[in-house]
């Protein structure tokens, strides 16, 4: 189990909604806004919003976590569009 | 999961935090899985292996990904079952 794995809930709740760099197994590197660290498996999911008003989700396996640094905070715009992603009857633009 | 990660229990109001905390996240997580279902994703493995394959399912536990169509250098996989374990990162767009 990584350092990052070990962590409690409370602590990784302090990443989330925070912009954050994210250093993983062979030397990748990773930033994005921290939509939630999944408790089972300590996965990182972070959210990029597109200019074209898509949005990329790139999601770093905990076992794969080396180090993560907070670059800053969310606003409440950002705070917002976070906490309205995934949720039903939202109107965004991905198919189901 | 054998064991979870938990601050020292006996302060109970600490304890609802945590699980509190615990829920959110959680469900944040497993919305992310349902919406990534039936979209293409680009796995990123060990090894500088990269592959892309349509998500269809995870275990409880967050070891294994089923997904489908899965394109590997050999040919298309109808159906294939990555381990987590051999994953570092994964990425879709919506």
């Amino acid at each position: 189990m990584t350092e990052w794995q070990r962590k409690t809930p409370l602590e990784w709740q302090k990443y989330v909604t925070k912009e954050v760099n994210v250093t993983a197994a062979e030397k990748h590197d990773y930033k994005g806004w921290v939509l939630t660290v999944d408790p089972v498996s300590a996965n990182i999911v972070l959210v990029t919003f597109l200019e074209d008003g898509k949005v990329s989700v790139l999601v770093v396996l905990g076992h794969a976590v080396q180090e993560v640094g907070i670059v800053k905070e969310a606003d409440d715009e950002m705070r917002e569009k976070l906490a309205l992603l995934f949720m039903p009857g939202e109107s965004q633009s991905h198919g189901q | 999961p054998a064991t979870l990660s938990s601050s020292v229990p006996g302060n109970a109001v600490q304890l609802e935090q945590e699980q509190q905390g615990r829920v959110v996240m959680r469900e944040r997580y497993l919305r992310s899985l349902s919406a990534m279902a039936g979209h293409p994703v680009r796995f990123t493995m060990y090894e500088k292996v990269n592959v892309t394959a349509l998500f269809e399912a995870s275990d409880i536990d967050i070891l294994n990904f089923h997904v489908s169509e899965l394109q590997t250098p050999l040919g298309v996989q109808r159906d294939a079952l990555l381990r987590c374990s051999d994953i570092i990162s994964y990425t879709f767009e919506l």
